[in-house]
């Protein structure tokens, strides 16, 4: 069952110069499928993510998230949809700095009214999942990238969402806690069927997911699923992006697991 | 392009930034101006007047300049902590720090001149409008505009080495850090729980206490208190925006069935950070906010106290003359001539005075003739009183003694002419003010009036009665140059120390009425005025501190619309955010000065018997609705910041 569907997506932005971000782009995700979406720098990577974040809206072409289409909702039944339908995961975590990780992980069901008792047992729940129980007192400030980007991550799962986006999440990482962020991701994924879409630099975190997607200047370039084994998975992407031309800085250096 | 042209176009393209700033200081300089156009004014030629405006004026500049400074130095150093991104990647291309104090240097003193000379320009342009409003203050024949190098010069000089002090000192921020550091911005987190329980407890304790004394105050101790309270006030306020404010939100924060509420969770987080931030600012605003509210209400209810020195003063001019007073009728047609010279029309009610002895109380009592009394009742439009024979009533003394004496009665005899009588009641309002005339007079009937032939104990029959001549003049407020020359007399003789021998007294309420009305009105004017300056710079206080810390607060507000907050909800938030930040100050500013004027009433009660409550009940709704405004104000500017994207 697909959960979301590309149709012919283009973004132009106006102004001075006119820049077309995304090109007549098509593809679907389906329920429970963990996509990374591949491309060098400006190939519209952030552009894609921002539309199915609904923050943005496309030129032309249309877009089906569960069912429904952000151009035809209201600011605030977008608003409400982000807040129900979707989970966001950030490449520099975007913790509030003021609450500690406790407040930060209830800070969704907060804005929708939840009853404290089911925040408080939510918290319980995910705490333990995600190792967060020896932190929830302490401030972003005072924990590790890791602990912040499992923060992050819970603060994206604690309101059920169908549908999670990850913009780079083990951009600011070591490999040690990319590692624990990428498995916890496959973990959620596995256990609890919740789709993940994860926009990447890093061929090894591409090689956590079930299909890589590459765009190049805002266009379709190809798609690759994953087999049995990750290394020859991680081998294929890196052909594909010795293919995709971009930078030799968009290619990181190859660190096998 | 040259050194000087980057620190011009710094300033000219940030204009919208220094918009704030360069306003203030520009109101600054322009109410400075217009202070100092008076206080070298030639034409004020009454001496007392000269003497008054200039000391008033004096210590009104020196007021503003040093809030001047204070203002321009803290929101100086906002500015430049909100730039220290662009500041740290000049120091990194290679600028050198001289170079960089240089260019602050420049960017101040472009801005220093531009207000200062705008400032002056609008103050020049306003000062014959400044004039006009004196003039009618001061009741002058003219105060017409004049041209002199004085006010000038002593404007620009003042502004301009206050500007010198402020772009050599607010650089000192930028001077201390490293590169990396402003490059990183300004925003850091602190620890959350950096206040002391003791601490919270003792602001909180010590503005209980100096409430609970100023509410409870009396004539005996309040002066005591007048000193005492202040500063521990001023303490109290420091340690509860530095400790309490912190300590109060943190208990909160404990309770989650409290906290963790739809809007408070990331209100109540962010007002703590806030709060914590700018403690000490928040402390000086109160402080600022508090003298600005006490000032104006101190001086609105010495206006209050002008409002009612007709009721306390009901006759136009008082003439009192002891039986042996020589220039009686000299005096008295001058008088006479003076008032028709000037074509008032009057009436003159001649008293008799008689004392005698009163057995009731072994005092002496003066007397009055009920025919008199109706006789001047009529003239002023007040009620007639009918006594019999054997009847008497008090006269009143003071606005007070209209109710102590409206249901005493007292059977007594005037003892020298043995004339029974029963005093009941009192006339229902002040005849002669309180300083003319003794504490004991009563009115007697015609007839009992004619039996009073033996003189006062002890005294000769001369000495035992006076004559009084009350004049009703319609037109009261003309009177102030009728009897000058009587008053310059009385004041001569007063200052000689020769008052007991002096015959006769004379007092003119409209003279007296036009000084002090001219005083305090001028008082009110220059303290509306340097109270104005004030609530600009407290309100531009908030204001830069909200801009240096929009970037982050913007960031914050993107990152919740990503999750999913809707355009009302930010509104909601926004609110609980600015809220506290706004009306905190203000409520605390609000409760000293409600308490104050509570202090300041007892006095008030002793010294002329007005009630301030009125004035006072408007003075703080009066700067509430400034606030209010202000408050909306700077929410829309806020929330059309944080949500452009």
């Amino acid at each position: 069952m697909t959960i979301l569907k590309m149709a012919e997506v283009t973004k132009v932005y106006e102004g001075k110069v006119t820049h077309r971000a995304i090109n007549q782009l098509s593809f679907e995700v389906n329920k429970g499928e963990f996509v990374a979406v591949m491309g060098p720098s400006g190939s519209g990577k952030t552009t894609l993510l921002n539309l199915i974040s609904t923050i943005d809206s496309a030129t032309s072409g249309t877009i089906t998230i569960d069912g429904q289409r952000p151009e035809e909702m209201t600011k605030t039944e977008l608003a409400l949809f982000r807040r129900r339908q979707l989970g966001f995961v950030f490449q520099d975590f975007n913790l509030l700095q003021m609450l500690t990780v406790e407040e930060n992980l209830v800070l969704p069901l907060t804005l929708d009214g939840i009853p404290i008792d089911e925040m408080k047992r939510r918290i319980k729940e995910l705490a333990k999942k995600l190792d967060l129980d020896q932190i929830l007192e302490k401030r972003p400030n005072e924990i590790s990238g890791g602990q912040a980007q499992r923060t992050a991550i819970g603060r994206a799962l604690i309101h059920k969402p169908n549908f999670i986006l990850a913009d780079e999440p083990t951009g600011n990482l070591d490999s040690k806690a990319s590692r624990d962020v990428l498995e916890l991701l496959a973990k959620v994924n596995q256990e609890q069927k919740t789709t993940i879409l994860m926009v990447t630099h890093d061929p090894i975190a591409a090689s956590y997911c079930d299909r890589v997607i590459f765009i190049k200047d805002g266009e379709f370039f190809n798609e690759i699923y994953s087999d049995d084994r990750r290394q020859t998975f991680f081998q294929r992407i890196l052909n594909v992006l010795s293919l995709l031309g971009g930078n030799v800085n968009d290619l990181s250096t190859i660190r096998l697991p | 392009m040259t050194f000087r042209q980057f620190a011009y176009r710094n300033v000219i393209r940030n204009r919208r930034i220094y918009a704030a700033f360069f306003m203030a200081s520009m109101f600054s300089v322009m109410v400075f101006f217009m202070y100092s156009m008076l206080l070298f004014h030639p034409k004020i030629e009454d001496e007392f007047l000269r003497e008054f405006a200039a000391s008033g004026m004096i210590v009104a500049e020196i007021i503003l300049y040093i809030f001047t400074l204070f203002f321009l130095f803290y929101s100086m150093s906002a500015f430049l902590q909100a730039r220290s991104k662009e500041f740290g990647l000049l120091l990194q291309l290679g600028m050198e720090k001289k170079q960089l104090n240089q260019l602050i240097f420049l960017e101040t003193m472009l801005i220093g001149a531009v207000s200062v000379a705008t400032g002056i320009f609008f103050g020049y342009a306003f000062s014959k409008f400044f004039f006009m409003i004196v003039r009618e203050l001061l009741q002058l024949e003219s105060l017409p505009l004049y041209v002199s190098f004085k006010p000038f010069a002593l404007t620009v000089g003042a502004f301009f080495s206050l500007f010198v002090i402020i772009a050599m000192t607010s650089v000192v921020f930028i001077r201390e850090q490293k590169i990396i550091e402003l490059i990183r911005g300004y925003w850091k987190t602190d620890e959350l729980q950096n206040y002391s329980t003791v601490k919270a407890y003792l602001g909180i304790g010590m503005l209980l206490f100096a409430y609970g004394a100023a509410a409870f105050t009396s004539m005996n101790v309040v002066l005591a208190l007048a000193i005492v309270l202040p500063p521990l006030a001023a303490f109290g306020t420091y340690f509860f925006f530095t400790h309490s404010v912190l300590f109060l939100l943190h208990q909160i924060r404990k309770r989650k069935s409290l906290y963790w509420q739809p809007y408070r969770l990331i209100a109540i987080s962010e007002v703590a950070v806030k709060l914590r931030e700018n403690a000490r600012m928040y402390f000086i605003v109160t402080i600022v906010s508090t003298v600005a509210f006490l000032s104006v209400g101190t001086l609105t209810s010495l206006s209050s106290y002008t409002g009612q020195f007709r009721q306390l003063n009901p006759l136009s001019l008082i003439y009192s003359s002891e039986m042996t007073n020589p220039y009686e009728s000299d005096h008295i047609s001058s008088l006479r001539k003076e008032l028709e010279e000037q074509g008032l029309s009057y009436t003159l009610v001649p008293f008799l005075i008689k004392q005698q002895t009163s057995s009731f109380s072994q005092n002496s009592v003066d007397v009055l003739r009920e025919s008199d009394v109706n006789s001047l009742a009529i003239a002023l439009g007040s009620p007639l009183i009918e006594l019999e024979t054997g009847e008497a009533m008090f006269i009143p003394y003071s606005e007070e003694s209209v109710e102590s004496l409206t249901n005493k009665e007292i059977q007594t005899v005037l003892e020298e002419s043995n004339v029974p009588i029963q005093i009941r009641g009192v006339y229902p309002q002040m005849l002669f003010p309180s300083m003319i005339i003794g504490s004991n007079i009563i009115a007697i009937s015609d007839e009992d009036y004619q039996l009073i032939d033996e003189p006062f104990n002890g005294k000769t029959k001369e000495d035992s009665s006076y004559k009084f001549f009350a004049f009703h003049v319609a037109e009261w407020e003309r009177t102030k140059s009728i009897g000058l020359e009587i008053d310059s007399q009385v004041t001569d003789t007063i200052y000689d120390g020769g008052f007991a021998n002096l015959p006769f007294y004379f007092e003119n309420p409209g003279l007296n009425y036009s000084v002090i009305r001219a005083t305090f009105s001028l008082l009110l004017f220059t303290g509306l005025m340097v109270a104005a300056v004030l609530l600009l710079a407290a309100g531009s206080f908030v204001y830069f501190k909200l801009y240096t810390g929009l970037e982050r607060d913007k960031r914050q507000f993107d990152l919740l619309k990503r999750m999913g907050l809707t355009d009302q909800e930010l509104i909601k938030i926004v609110n609980r955010q600015l809220i506290p930040q706004f009306f905190l100050p203000w409520g605390i500013a609000m409760l000293h000065s409600a308490f104050s004027f509570l202090s300041l009433q007892v006095i008030w009660r002793n010294l002329a018997e007005v009630s301030i409550l009125s004035e006072m009940i408007l003075v703080l709704v009066g700067f509430t609705f400034i606030q209010v405004i202000y408050y909306f104000l700077i929410r829309w500017r806020y929330i059309a910041h944080v949500r452009a994207s």
